[in-house]
């Protein structure tokens, strides 16, 4: 009996499993993975003129909407933060987030034609996209210190040290997990049910109403702050303001839920996905 | 690692797939919430299908059957050909083994690393150029950053696009594309190999090259090769052993001719034989009626395939109403195409009221392989049509080329073997 069950290697079976794959069966695709990094970013910026500008261009752009109507029109307090600041930080940190849920969010419905011709572990996809963004939004974020540092030596910007400075890495990579558990969760969905790729989108802008992207939550009346703290990436963009520009609400029982949720998130969405994502295939 | 006393590295085991036919992909959410509770949390048998209880009540036509209890295994370095017409379960039971779709019931269980080439170009992208999409399609198909390296300069070679390695495909020829993409799967090296039916595409210099290349994997470095393809040419060739589905279902398993040949007087359009016994039923009309029509194949070997070496001859009987009259017949051959190919001609014979028999012998190696008709027709006084017998007989002829490795579609109505002599006349320094 011992030997029948050392005797084969692999086994193909209808059942498809919850468990999270072999770490080092991943480990060996990971040029795979790379090198669909460098795909995407050659793919997106090769052939145009204005090359690696188009980087920076569109959050500059929504960064002079954002400013206009929410700052000069509307009239939202940005606090002691310049302007400027508080509108890019959150448009480069929400940017990340939505390209990393609607990104792996169609994975199957994108890869249909590759998955169907051959087999790799299909995490692979979602997670270069993933990769992808965060380069991007690293780049962005680059762009963003420049800005801070010119406000800090030239305009005289006090920024005091504080202990979020050191969670914010931490922050940042959730916000990413977020989106990739959700995106793989709705990758499942949008898959078996077509509709529900609509929701994503509509999904995406909703939320961002509720998350602190283009308002701080102090200026939320007190009663309506609920609304806007169950979310588990609010204490994320606070952290992120926090840690960054020295202002923002957020204290350690809130980063706890929005840690323990991502966790949830991210496992839950990647047991979903490894169940549910070998049987698809005869489906889209 | 190295298991020496391991023979079989495939063991296809029991393995069924059932489709559902229609509402593929618009399941409604309800329907699967429902099964997921009964399943799941009422711990009951599925409302919807309960494939172990009653398999019988499946067969309604929402529901189709790809695969149908496979069993099989292959040894190691055996190149196995799966064969069958379309529909027949071939391209679902290699994605199974390749784990791209998930079977509904059974096992394979193998050992050893699998690659699979279902396509030819698996990740190539448009945009990118040759060099990157090597690297990129490498590893689709499982390569090492390593193994692609080190085997760079070989497949720019073997695809003969050295110029434009560092141009996007996209401005390729479709035939340069079909050689990088096949030089880089061609250059993979796993323990087991499953290739569908990418012979069918470019020129046949690289059908050759390629087809050389993959015998070459399977005989010198004990590979195991899963092969599909429509060729029966190319499956004699490369396998030892063929799987004959049909309709999902196992059919014959064993030595490639044998199996081949089956599957072809299987499969042959052949409608060789038509009789009647009285006028009355016969088609004709008040001049004659026909009582017999028969193409008798002068076979190598008994049930062996109708192929293009096959002498055959046409027999046909028919019941004459005239008396005194001079007829002669004519038996026109056509391509399926409706092309003529040829029109023979009788002699004159001087015919009473009875029976008139006809035959007309054919030779072998004359004409190219495709399905063929005949019409035979019966003339008095060498131009009054008296009646034709439109596609009276139908038959199909296989190809044959014995040692030759060329699988191209051959060119010509007719393949006749006339004498063609081709020698060194001289020799010259050049």
């Amino acid at each position: 009996m011992q030997k029948a069950q050392l005797k084969w290697q692999w086994e193909i079976t209808s059942r498809t499993s919850y468990r999270i794959e072999d770490i080092k069966a991943l480990w060996s695709y990971r040029h795979f993975l790379f090198s669909l990094v460098r795909r995407e970013f050659l793919l997106n910026y090769q052939q145009t003129v204005l090359g690696p500008f188009w980087l920076i261009f569109p959050p500059l752009v929504t960064l002079v909407t954002y400013i206009l109507v929410f700052n000069k029109m509307v009239g939202i307090s940005t606090g002691t933060i310049p302007p400027v600041l508080f509108y890019f930080s959150g448009i480069v940190l929400w940017n990340f987030f939505s390209d990393c849920w609607s990104g792996t969010s169609t994975t199957f419905k994108e890869n249909a034609h590759l998955f169907s011709k051959v087999y790799f572990p299909r995490i692979i996809i979602p997670v270069s996209l993933v990769c992808t963004h965060f380069l991007r939004f690293l780049l962005q974020f680059i762009f963003l210190l420049c800005i801070a540092g010119f406000y800090i030596f030239f305009r005289d910007l006090k920024v005091a040290f504080n202990f979020w400075l050191l969670v914010l890495p931490l922050a940042i990579i959730c916000v990413g997990l977020i989106g990739l558990g959700m995106g793989l969760l709705f990758s499942v969905l949008t898959a078996k049910y077509r509709d529900i790729s609509n929701l994503v989108t509509l999904g995406v802008r909703l939320l961002m109403f509720v998350t602190p992207v283009i308002y701080p939550l102090t200026s939320i009346p007190q009663r309506w702050r609920i609304l806007v703290e169950i979310n588990p990436l609010t204490s994320f963009f606070e952290i992120f303001r926090k840690g960054l520009l020295g202002e923002g609400t957020v204290n350690l029982g809130m980063f706890l839920y929005s840690f323990l949720f991502t966790i949830f998130i991210s496992f839950g969405g990647l047991m979903i996905f490894n169940k549910q994502g070998d049987k698809l295939i005869d489906v889209v | 690692m190295m298991q020496p006393e391991l023979k079989e590295v495939i063991e296809v085991d029991h393995l069924s797939k059932l489709y559902k036919l229609g509402t593929i992909g618009t399941g409604s959410l309800r329907q699967d919430f429902q099964y997921w509770w009964n399943k799941s949390v009422l711990k009951k048998p599925n409302p919807f299908f309960d494939l172990q209880n009653d398999e019988s009540s499946l067969d309604q036509k929402d529901f189709i059957w790809a695969l149908r209890d496979i069993s099989f295994k292959v040894n190691k370095g055996e190149a196995l050909g799966i064969i069958g017409s379309n529909g027949s379960g071939k391209s679902t039971l290699l994605k199974i083994i390749s784990r791209i779709v998930r079977p509904t019931h059974g096992a394979v269980k193998g050992n050893g690393k699998l690659s699979s080439l279902l396509e030819v170009g698996t990740g190539f992208h448009e945009e990118l150029t040759g060099r990157e999409n090597i690297y990129i399609s490498g590893y689709t198909l499982g390569m090492k950053k390593e193994e692609i390296r080190r085997k760079f300069n070989e497949i720019v070679s073997f695809s003969g696009v050295e110029k434009f390695i560092d141009t996007p495909v996209k401005r390729y020829s479709s035939g340069m594309y079909v050689r990088l993409a096949f030089a880089v799967a061609a250059h993979l090296e796993p323990d087991i190999l499953i290739v569908d039916e990418v012979l069918a595409v470019g020129d046949s210099d690289f059908q050759k090259k390629c087809l050389s290349k993959m015998r070459e994997v399977s005989q010198s470095d004990g590979r195991t090769i899963l092969f599909v393809s429509h060729s029966m040419q190319a499956i004699n060739n490369l396998c030892d052993r063929a799987l004959w589905l049909d309709h999902g279902v196992m059919k014959e398993i064993g030595k490639t001719s044998v199996v081949v040949n089956k599957y072809i007087s299987n499969v042959q359009k052949l409608n060789i034989q038509q009789s009647w016994n009285t006028p009355e039923e016969a088609p004709g009309n008040d001049n004659l009626r026909f009582k017999h029509v028969e193409l008798i194949p002068q076979q190598l070997a008994p049930g062996a395939p109708l192929d293009i070496r096959t002498p055959f001859t046409v027999k046909f009987q028919f019941w004459n109403f005239l008396d005194n009259v001079q007829l002669n017949s004519g038996l026109v051959l056509f391509a399926y195409s409706g092309e003529c190919i040829f029109d023979l001609l009788s002699p004159i014979a001087l015919c009473n009221k009875g029976i008139v028999e006809g035959e007309c012998h054919i030779p072998g190696n004359f004409l190219n392989d495709g399905p063929y008709y005949i019409s035979i027709n019966v003339v008095r006084d060498t131009s009054v049509p008296l009646f034709n017998f439109e596609e009276c007989l139908s038959f199909e002829l296989e190809d044959y080329r014995g040692g030759l490795q060329y699988y191209g579609k051959w060119w010509g109505a007719v393949r006749p073997q006339f004498p063609f002599q081709l020698a060194q006349k001289e020799f010259i320094v050049l």
